[in-house]
């Protein structure tokens, strides 16, 4: 398994467990939309995201980023945000 | 419009306002329906014309007054604030506070409370459309408020909500209705269920912030009362089962809000069917 598959599914899983979604990790599109159409999430949920991020990965996804529309985009730019930016 | 109004002053705008309230008043037939219904509960009595008039002269007035206090002309106006103690006491704990605002009076009267002197920051979430539309008002208007209104609907509005709570500012959010997409539950309001979003409620428990009621009544010309109301210190949710952990909370909010629309019947800004009870909307 390659990295940014591994940290793609890692970050699956963390989104499942803080949303308490009824889906598997698994089950999530990499290239699907997280917001909107696709997986459906809202502003609170990128909110719980953020939170859950920031205590796994010891990094805070902040409002002032420019690249929050990309980074929030789907699992795959998220994912790689993460592996890019984490301390832990 | 607006320009001829500010500078042809105050006098002349609010006898203006009788013919346009009563335009509005005329051409609305749905948005009156609305308010007869609304009165109904409220009052506890069947309204006459005047009951049902009242709100839209109010509305029109306050749409009068956003143009002189967006403007910074508060010259001539009195602002009472009912609760502002209790506000400062959460501010002073440095842990931010959430408001819930509702479609009842006026934004701009608690825009001005935080112009003359609230020591820390105020952001107001809002909905994209109405956003939009009050961002490039005030862009135009009064640049330096443009930032204060976060627009919902991009996924990093709550995170701007969040940091304004760190820093120790006040989040204010509209907690009577959504515009159809959110999550809702239907609680008792004045005698029926009503939906009520649940948004508000879980941001303040995800964030744990301490949370207050807040609005601005129109009380007279250029005259306006904000009051601030005790909410919760803290809401907390089952995660796993937001919505049944999350009813009482919302019942109450409901039951209190259902207190100010009695006190302020007049000031009701919901012009649609509240409670869905004939397919108005």
């Amino acid at each position: 398994m390659s990295s940014a598959i591994a940290i793609e599914s890692e970050v699956a899983a963390l989104i499942v467990e803080a949303l308490h979604l009824e889906m598997t990790p698994e089950e999530i599109d990499p290239d699907a939309a997280l917001f909107g159409e696709g997986l459906g999430l809202d502003s609170i949920d990128a909110l719980e995201i953020a939170l859950a991020v920031s205590r796994r990965y010891g990094f805070q996804l902040r409002s002032d980023d420019e690249r929050n529309g990309q980074i929030f985009a789907s699992l795959r730019n998220l994912a790689a945000h993460i592996d890019k930016n984490r301390v832990q | 419009m607006a320009w001829i109004v500010t500078r042809l002053g105050y006098r002349v705008g609010y006898a203006l306002l009788y013919p346009i309230a009563v335009y509005f008043f005329l051409s609305s037939p749905k948005q009156r329906r609305a308010v007869r219904q609304f009165q109904r509960r409220a009052l506890g009595r069947e309204p006459g014309y005047r009951d049902l008039f009242r709100p839209f002269f109010i509305f029109s007035a306050t749409l009068l007054d956003r143009l002189f206090l967006v403007d910074g002309k508060r010259h001539g106006y009195a602002l009472r604030i009912v609760g502002l103690d209790l506000l400062n006491e959460r501010i002073a704990r440095g842990q931010g506070c959430i408001l819930l605002g509702a479609h009842l009076g006026s934004f701009e009267a608690m825009r001005a409370v935080a112009d003359t002197g609230c020591p820390v920051e105020v952001v107001a979430l809002m909905h994209q459309d109405n956003a939009v539309n009050v961002a490039s008002f005030f862009a135009e208007w009064a640049p330096r408020q443009a930032a204060a209104v976060i627009p919902l609907g991009r996924p990093d509005a709550m995170l701007r909500a969040k940091e304004c709570l760190e820093r120790g500012g006040l989040v204010g959010i509209l907690a009577d209705r959504t515009p159809g997409t959110g999550k809702v539950t239907r609680v008792p309001f004045l005698g029926a269920d009503a939906a009520f979003p649940l948004g508000p409620h879980i941001l303040a428990a995800v964030l744990d912030a301490p949370v207050m009621i807040a609005f601005g009544v129109w009380t007279g010309p250029r005259s306006y009362e904000v009051h601030f109301r005790p909410f919760a210190d803290r809401i907390t949710m089952n995660r796993r089962n937001r919505e049944a952990s999350l009813e009482a909370t919302v019942r109450d909010y409901a039951s209190r809000f259902e207190h100010i629309a009695r006190e302020f019947p007049y000031n009701w800004f919901n012009f649609y069917d509240f409670w869905e009870e004939t397919g108005l909307r």
